[in-house]
């Protein structure tokens, strides 16, 4: 019974760890992506942006923000529930 | 509820992954075409800004989405939602909002696969192919949500790794690129195009919040639901983001402003072959798997208000073999063809945004109003607890109503009757509702009551005892 229970549980771990990987996996391409585009448009176009490049700056720190903090959510509600709704049964 | 959908229940076996597929099958086709009139309006500067301003308020919608999606784990998404939370009146609105969004956005996409269909083989007429098209889609979503959305997530799959694969080819050097195109169309028509080009920006993303419509019949819609809307719309970011430096990089912006299908036009003018034929197969499946989840989710959403006979219950039964709202799936198809077949498309995709933002106003305003009346935070009411809310719900209704507002240039007759449409679903309905006197049943959900709602009785006690 004990054996099974660890079994259990580290099966759980291995599958929350897996839901983890993939949405710091999603996070990292995001901010690597939407950094790199941003750089290489406003750097082209500094002489017109370079007024206004703050709007920029504030939407996409807002983007990053709450999806990150979003994110850290959904993996903590998983952790959580993961044994009381039985998620990877 | 109707006595159709006793006998039978919609069947619970989707996983997160079919969440992904439903919210960006529907929405990539955005990303393949139709998001690049915001470079007619702003230019590359503008349509960044459109961009990252309409990605935020979406983020925030998909947050909400996941929150009220995985709580409720109902059918009718926004509907549902409203209905709990707000009232009769803004939930058939939202209802009906959510209905005609998705299915003009299938008569859009039908139109299209049979354009690209006849592109290809000339000899074939654009009217018998959209039927066909309509018809085959409504067919597999009769079958079954499962074959539905794994058909989506394979189709919208091989279509986001043709635009990873040719982004990354391009950054890494393998695409010879164009900077100048950004500094010549950075912003063609001044500081006024950054905020006219904000009435395209829902484009990148319309249609996300569609992915929490599928909770009712998800395996662990609490796992299912964040999870699934949250990769779903970290997805779209990226795809946006890549989306909009590919085009801006190989195409001219005066030339961009009016593509029809930009990323494609984008791969020809690379040059290279495996490109020019991965974004034109993408493109194409992007609109099937587009037109594919706009069936499920315009069936979901009149099932919902069937169930609550809002519309006539006979739309509420459930196939007892396939466990599919079959008749409200079935409906799907005359309307979608009526729409199609107007002859005011673009008047229809108009119609079919504005429902969108309505929707986003009511979506956030539902979440503020559960939070209200739920404020405690246990495994079976709230098993998603949103972040820092209800503040970002406020910020997402700002800017739902700044980028309707902007709809008025250009958009003026649209939008009026948009409000006249929806103004008067909003108090037919709250008539109709109050004489027949439904309540909520919070106990059949599992569910405690609201708070308040135990003074509200003892009040309507009193006042009857009053009367007496």
């Amino acid at each position: 019974m004990e054996t099974n229970n660890q079994a259990l549980e580290s099966k759980y771990h291995s599958k929350l760890n897996g839901d983890t990987l993939l949405v710091v996996g999603m996070l990292a391409l995001l901010v690597g992506v939407e950094g790199f585009i941003i750089y290489r448009i406003l750097s082209e176009t500094w002489e017109i942006a370079s007024d206004f490049f703050y709007l920029y700056v504030i939407f996409l720190g807002l983007i990053f923000l709450i999806e990150t903090i979003g994110c850290l959510r959904v993996r903590d509600s998983i952790k959580n529930h993961m044994f009381e709704f039985k998620y990877y049964d | 509820m109707s006595e159709h959908n006793e006998a039978a229940s919609l069947v619970k076996t989707l996983r997160p992954f079919h969440v992904w597929a439903l919210g960006v099958g529907i929405v990539l086709v955005g990303e393949y075409m139709g998001w690049n009139f915001t470079v007619a309006k702003g230019g590359v500067l503008g349509s960044l800004l459109a961009m990252l301003v309409a990605g935020t308020m979406y983020v925030i919608i998909s947050l909400c989405a996941s929150e009220l999606g995985s709580a409720t784990k109902l059918a009718g998404g926004p509907y549902d939602w409203a209905r709990l939370f707000v009232g009769p009146g803004a939930a058939a609105s939202v209802g009906l909002a959510v209905y005609m969004e998705y299915i003009a956005l299938e008569a859009a996409d039908a139109i299209v696969v049979a354009f690209i269909a006849q592109s290809i083989f000339p000899e074939l007429q654009v009217f018998p192919v959209t039927l066909l098209v309509i018809a085959l889609l409504t067919f597999i979503n009769y079958r079954g949500v499962v074959a539905a959305l794994t058909l989506n997530f394979v189709l919208t799959m091989i279509a986001f790794i043709a635009i990873v694969a040719f982004f990354f080819t391009t950054a890494f050097g393998g695409v010879d690129i164009h900077p100048e195109y950004l500094f010549q169309g950075a912003l063609p028509n001044g500081m006024i195009g950054l905020f006219a080009a904000l009435q395209f920006g829902p484009w990148f993303y319309l249609g996300i919040e569609g992915a929490a419509m599928c909770a009712e019949e998800c395996k662990h819609p609490s796992r299912a639901v964040p999870l699934g809307q949250q990769a779903g719309m970290i997805t779209l970011l990226i795809g946006a983001a890549m989306t909009l430096y590919l085009c801006a990089v190989l195409i001219p912006t005066d030339l961009l402003g009016v593509s029809v299908y930009p990323l494609f036009e984008a791969a020809q003018n690379s040059g290279i072959f495996i490109f020019i034929a991965l974004l034109g197969l993408g493109t194409f499946l992007t609109c099937v798997a587009s037109a594919n989840g706009c069936v499920c989710d315009s069936s979901r959403s009149w099932f919902a208000l069937s169930r609550d006979n809002y519309v006539s219950s006979w739309f509420s039964a459930v196939h007892p073999r396939y466990n599919t709202p079959y008749r409200a799936v079935i409906f799907t198809m005359p309307v979608a063809i009526g729409f199609a077949f107007s002859g005011f498309l673009d008047q229809v995709i108009t119609f079919s945004i504005i429902s969108g933002l309505l929707c986003y106003v009511l979506i956030p305003f539902s979440l503020i109003r559960f939070r209200n009346l739920f404020p405690q935070s246990t495994s079976r009411v709230r098993p998603f607890v949103g972040p820092l809310q209800p503040y970002i719900a406020y910020f997402a209704i700002a800017i739902a109503i700044t980028i309707l507002s902007t709809l008025f240039w250009g958009y003026k007759y649209n939008l009026i009757f948009a409000f006249v449409f929806y103004g008067i679903a909003y108090f037919y309905f709250s008539h109709r509702h109050k004489s027949s006197n439904i309540e909520n049943n919070w106990a059949e959900m599992g569910w405690p009551l609201p708070e308040g709602s135990e003074n509200q009785r003892i009040g309507k006690e009193a006042m009857s005892i009053g009367d007496e």
